[in-house]
């Protein structure tokens, strides 16, 4: 029995009278909502994939080649530096970091047709360093293999070499010579075309300079100016030893994850204005519709304060809900996207939440604004004229 | 002698070049029921506008229940109209989502003091006994004006402003709206009310006609 009930609070009318204002606009309410949660959540996916972009992306770009190169230092004169102290330097990446690295030894042999410059490589490492080189055969999967090599497209035109043919490398000066198996036709677009590749081991025998090698290149993930550190770090730990990143390379990776990162910048910038103002419109229309109650609950006693606090406590709930619903929704975007572009699944990162939250809430207090502002003018008066 | 609860010294409203109230006298005592009546353009809306303190008067003054309403802010004309008026209207005007009961502590809610027992009983007094629980748009104009009168009640204000109470209704809600407010004034409420029905004004203690926003005619 409606009798036997207690009074309800000064709260507790508030909350009675807010959530029967929203129930009885359910339709206004769910537009509301929607506008909220689907802007909410395309921020929360552009947040969620901005932030783990640089990672991501940084992964991507490095299948375009090396950006470090590790060497000996050149004011001492050397041009090769030992093998191990090489594989030492390495070691300073961290493994998550590294994507892939070769060394690199370079000298003059005479082939069959004529003479060519053979590199020794390490095949796995080469491999995960160049995934963009079109190979015709196969990779040498091996780093012990001795009997077989890898041809540069320009090269195996030149000296008519074919993917099973065997082509005899000899080095003019030591007189060493082998017979090897031409495995794979490379073409890469660069001075690699007309090159020879062999395992490092078996390049050192051939040019006589066994453990020896030119230098070392290497991809690594880096973001910002980390990469520099790692350099400087480097040469800390190794003086002999010249360590600096590939600043073209580095510099064009920085260059399209910052114009990337500015056009999702730009992309969350329209979203949110689009939402504003989709909120605003569903507000002014619901202002219009409430004139009289609102011009009546002015009449019988209720101030701006009382006003104000109503539309804002119907915005914000509405607004915490929809963005809410958006983060959640905006996270499965994300993975969405993240599949799609990168092919794997995106890291949630707490810097997400006030980034999403915060312009989000913003945004629909924003459109309450003007709403608000017909609200206080509305003269109860003129709206309660009784015709 | 009664206190006066309302007096007007002067009022006068301007809209530009209009002047749709200019220079009223008026004064209503404690207890008294008085009909103000008048033509269409007469200038009766906006004189219940300002004695309601929903308008301000570009002229002269205002005192209700002591105070000159005139020479106060728009705060505190809020609380004026919160405290001191009790508004009914033609059209009723309650909140479509809130029930009957909950239309009348709306009045005690911005008042600042709820109570569900008060509101009921004024309710009863209006003979809702049986609709606390239903919506405006459950019940018939009658009882959505007696709502409306247990609004204007709730809070016991110092008067009770009425617009065309009846205006809305059939004969026999007018009979009952009516009887009730020979209740009110039996009672010794202080009741101004605007009207073109003869037969309401009848009842009343006096009658002011207006002309042309002037006062023609004291009556008693």
């Amino acid at each position: 029995m409606a009798a036997s009930s207690a009074s309800p609070s000064q709260a507790g009318m508030f909350l009675r009278i807010l959530f029967k204002s929203l129930k009885v606009r359910r339709n206004r309410v769910a537009i509301t909502f929607c506008s909220v949660a689907i802007g909410a959540s395309i921020i929360t996916a552009l947040a969620c994939v901005y932030f783990d972009i640089s990672a991501k992306m940084s992964r991507e770009l490095r299948t375009y080649g090396a950006n470090f190169f590790i060497g000996p230092k050149a004011a001492s004169g050397e041009r090769s530096m030992g093998s191990q102290t090489g594989q030492a330097a390495l070691q300073v990446i961290p493994p998550d970091k590294l994507i892939g690295a070769s060394p690199y030894l370079y000298g003059l042999v005479r082939l069959d047709l004529g003479n060519a410059v053979l590199a020794g490589v390490d095949f796995p490492g080469l491999r995960r360093l160049s995934p963009y080189w079109q190979v015709e055969g196969e990779w040498i999967s091996v780093s012990f293999d001795e009997d077989s090599c890898m041809v540069g497209k320009h090269l195996a035109k030149t000296m008519e070499l074919k993917v099973g043919d065997s082509v005899n490398v000899m080095h003019a000066e030591n007189g060493f010579q082998k017979r090897l198996t031409v495995k794979g036709i490379a073409e890469t677009g660069q001075a690699e075309d007309d090159q020879i590749f062999v395992n490092l081991a078996l390049a050192g025998k051939v040019l006589g300079v066994p453990g020896e090698v030119n230098h070392i290149m290497a991809s690594v993930v880096s973001q910002g100016t980390d990469i520099d550190t790692l350099a400087a770090q480097l040469e800390r730990e190794f003086p002999n030893l010249d360590a600096k990143p590939i600043r073209k390379v580095s510099y064009s990776d920085g260059k399209i994850l910052d114009r990337i990162k500015g056009l999702m910048a730009i992309v969350a910038v329209i979203i949110l204005s689009v939402t504003t103002l989709c909120v605003m419109t569903t507000l002014i229309a619901v202002v219009s519709e409430r004139t009289r109650e609102i011009g009546l609950m002015k009449a019988i006693g209720a101030d701006d304060r009382g006003v104000v606090l109503q539309f804002l406590c119907e915005i914000m709930i509405i607004g915490v809900a929809g963005v809410t619903a958006g983060l959640g929704l905006g996270f499965l975007l994300a993975q969405v996207l993240g599949q799609a572009v990168f092919g794997s699944a995106i890291t949630f990162r707490a810097v997400v939440l006030p980034v999403a939250l915060i312009p989000s809430l913003l945004a629909a207090l924003a459109a309450a604004a003007l709403p608000v502002r017909m609200a206080l003018g509305i003269v109860p008066a003129r709206v309660l004229k009784d015709e | 002698m009664q206190k006066i609860v309302l007096e007007t010294v002067g009022l006068t409203k301007r809209f530009g070049n209009v002047t749709p109230l200019d220079g009223i006298d008026m004064q209503v005592r404690e207890g008294e029921w008085v009909a103000i009546m008048g033509p269409s353009g007469s200038g009766k809306t906006t004189m219940l506008n300002i004695l309601s303190c929903l308008d301000t008067l570009s002229e002269g003054k205002y005192i209700l229940d002591g105070i000159d309403t005139s020479q106060v802010s728009e705060k505190e004309r809020v609380v004026v109209r919160r405290e001191k008026i009790g508004l009914v209207f033609q059209q009723f005007h309650l909140v479509p989502y809130l029930t009957a009961l909950e239309n009348v502590m709306l009045a005690q809610y911005y008042h600042g003091m709820i109570d569900r027992d008060d509101a009921i009983e004024v309710l009863n007094r209006v003979g809702l006994s049986h609709r606390y629980d239903h919506l405006p748009s459950q019940l018939s104009g009658g009882e959505q004006q007696r709502v409306c009168i247990a609004r204007a009640l709730i809070n016991q204000p110092a008067i009770i402003l009425a617009d065309e109470p009846t205006g809305n209704l059939d004969e026999s809600n007018e009979q009952i709206i009516l009887d009730f407010f020979k209740e009110l004034h039996a009672e010794g409420r202080t009741i101004v009310l605007v009207t073109h029905n003869p037969e309401l004004a009848e009842f009343a203690d006096r009658t002011v006609r207006l002309h042309h926003g002037k006062v023609v005619q004291h009556a008693a």
